[in-house]
């Protein structure tokens, strides 16, 4: 039994090396599909409605959206949370799976990794739209300026939050970056036109792969994997603390930095679900990405749901503990029943109850069912950034000032946009980027086929 | 003139890795190996150290060092202007000083790495043998024009009793550049 590999083979089919550069590269070499023309073409069409939504906010102004005196926070920060928490997905799986030495994580972190980096660009740019004056978006740095010179505040967890998103997403970049290099070669030296042969020399910098090379760039891979790792915890702390330092009721607790973390390395995970899934269907790479893949991610996504489940109890628990009339009222009359129970509702029941029948076997490895949870687990974690979002403010300590918070056609215009700019992101990559580690894959062929009779020995 | 090399040319990372062992041990100098993937042993064999983690960690310090200068000049000396009876020089500058720490390190490390490695865009590849890249290990011996013939066949042999596929001679490519340590 101790004997016994917990994840077994994790490359199907006795896989050469050369096969392994053949089938990785198959999508690049191969003509354009239809199918992907199609996508590329809708998601133009989104990208295209997300520009224009961008055009009205910017030309007419903020009042456009639907936020008013009282949520003066709308769809506008519920997406940068929701594409910042799908960011998640790269630095949590790829970085934490790698410091770990977890072997199976080769043929998912490239892909994962590039989520992270549209998925950042996509939430970066909700602050600035939210900003109202794009054009004077560069006040948020700290630079010798004639009013003073007047700094930042640097107690502010919005600059922490300027701080920590743009060290993310160029941290998460050269990540993915120096990890396609040697990829990127490969690319080169079987490509048969002479743009491509000149685009991925470029690209892959001259690399050869000699045995110095080699050292330094594991280590380089290392270092930059070990520095972005407390980079994912801090992140979304800093996010998280952007509600919690405020005095309202329901942000105000101790428990938001690790709850939104938690949160968001589940929605990330949930997203390279999704994401992974159609892959190997299309692309037909089920020999690299197994049932065994999904099964593992999706045992994660188990355990993490479980403490989700355990966060929305302690918040609604301590609310009734503590005995703060606001804290309860914004808990029990405003999201448990009221009038955003059914986003509450929806929330608990994407995030906490439906993960869990991750428990059972069959379910796990029927695709389908996974891919349909997976998605449920993405929308789940959107409808929580709405619950903290639009409850707390829309009913606050005085009752005069209550107001609703509908969106706009702008800011869904915005949000429809940013799906399209991470739709042709992802699809962008998958034409012309090596979407597997090809250089990682091959190096755990020979050491996880033969682990159990090596074992043994 | 240019120079002439015998190349054994492997298909597996464990023979490989014995072949590198082998030739090292019998006092031939290995001028490169070249990898389609890192091959862990061959780093210890070939006794190849780097000093890129010292660096990294001096770019920290210098990151962590820079931040809290510009924050405490700001905040206390340039302009010290109160934020919510909060003091002057806060507690919570960690938190930047903890995020530029990362930006300043993962950023230099980055660039280190291609600086030493004196690759880049733009740069030309210059492969020894293509294969390399895709599966085949090579191991690369450099052919001095003062080597007897037998010392010569002492290697050939030597390369093919490891298990070598193929073994080519062939002179350098003109543009090759040796690495440095």
């Amino acid at each position: 039994m101790y004997l016994t590999d917990a994840r077994g083979i994790l490359i199907k089919g006795n896989k050469t090396y050369s096969q392994v550069s053949g089938d990785v590269l198959r999508p690049l070499e191969a003509k354009t599909p239809r199918w992907w023309l199609v996508a590329t073409f809708i998601s133009s069409l989104a990208i295209a409605w997300g520009i224009y939504s961008i055009y009205v906010t910017i030309s007419t102004g903020i009042g456009t959206w639907g936020i008013n005196n009282n949520v003066g926070w709308g769809w506008g920060i519920i997406n940068f949370v929701w594409w910042i928490g799908i960011g998640h997905a790269g630095t949590a799986f790829s970085i934490f799976l790698f410091i770990l030495r977890q072997k199976w994580r080769t043929s998912i972190n490239r892909a994962a990794e590039a989520m992270t980096v549209v998925a950042v660009i996509c939430a970066g740019m909700y602050p600035l739209l939210h900003m109202g004056r794009v054009w004077d978006a560069f006040f948020i740095l700290p630079y010798p300026n004639t009013r003073g010179p007047l700094w930042d505040n640097f107690n502010s967890p919005l600059f922490w939050d300027v701080v920590a998103i743009s060290t993310y997403l160029m941290a998460s970049a050269v990540f993915w970056y120096i990890g396609m290099i040697p990829d990127l070669a490969a690319v080169r030296e079987r490509a048969t036109s002479k743009i491509k042969k000149a685009v991925y020399s470029i690209l892959s910098f001259g690399w050869v792969g000699t045995a110095k090379a080699w050292l330094r760039y594991e280590t380089a891979a290392i270092l930059l994997g070990g520095l972005a790792a407390p980079l994912v915890v801090s992140v979304h702390s800093v996010v998280s603390m952007d509600f919690a330092t405020s005095v309202m009721p329901g942000w105000h607790t101790t428990i938001f930095p690790p709850y939104f973390v938690v949160g968001a390395i589940f929605s990330g995970f949930g997203m390279v679900l999704t994401l992974m899934i159609l892959v190997r269907k299309i692309f037909h790479y089920e020999d690299y990405v197994t049932e065994r893949h999904v099964d593992a991610i999706a045992r994660i996504l188990t355990f993490i749901s479980l403490i989700m489940g355990t966060a929305y109890a302690t918040e609604l628990f301590m609310a009734w503990y503590a005995g703060g009339e606001y804290e309860m009222f914004t808990f029990m009359k405003n999201r448990a029943t009221g009038d955003y129970a059914l986003a509450f509702w929806t929330m608990i029941t994407c995030n906490a109850i439906i993960p869990q029948l991750f428990w059972f076997k069959k379910i796990r490895h029927n695709l389908i069912i996974v891919f349909i949870i997976s998605l449920f687990i993405n929308l789940g974690m959107w409808f929580e950034r709405y619950v903290i979002v639009v409850t707390s403010m829309s009913k606050d300590f005085l009752p005069a000032s209550w107001a609703q918070y509908k969106p706009t056609i702008t800011e869904i215009g915005i949000f429809v946009g940013t799906l399209g700019i991470f739709a042709l992101g992802v699809l962008l990559f998958f034409r012309y980027i090596p979407m597997i580690s090809i250089h990682e894959v091959k190096a755990i062929i020979k050491p996880t086929t033969e682990t159990n009779s090596r074992k043994h020995e | 003139m240019s120079k002439i090399n015998i190349i054994g040319v492997y298909s597996d990372e464990d023979v490989f890795a014995d072949a590198v062992q082998k030739i090292k041990d019998s006092g031939i100098v290995i001028k490169n190996v070249f990898m389609p993937f890192p091959v862990h042993r061959v780093f210890h064999i070939l006794g190849l150290e780097t000093r890129l983690p010292v660096m990294t960690f001096i770019y920290g310090v210098i990151g962590v060092g820079i931040t809290f200068a510009f924050l405490f000049w700001t905040s206390v000396v340039n302009y010290p202007l109160k934020f919510g009876g909060k003091p002057l020089n806060s507690l919570s500058f960690i938190i930047i000083m903890f995020v530029m720490t990362i930006f300043v390190a993962t950023l230099l490390t980055f660039m280190t790495f291609f600086i030493r490695q004196k690759i880049g865009p733009g740069k030309k590849a210059v492969m020894i043998d293509p294969r390399s890249i895709d599966d085949k290990f090579l191991i690369v011996i450099g052919k001095d024009p003062s080597m007897k013939k037998e010392e010569i066949d002492r290697i050939t042999s030597l390369i093919k009793q490891t298990g070598a596929e193929e073994i080519n001679e062939r002179p350098e490519p003109e543009d090759f550049k040796e690495e440095n340590d």
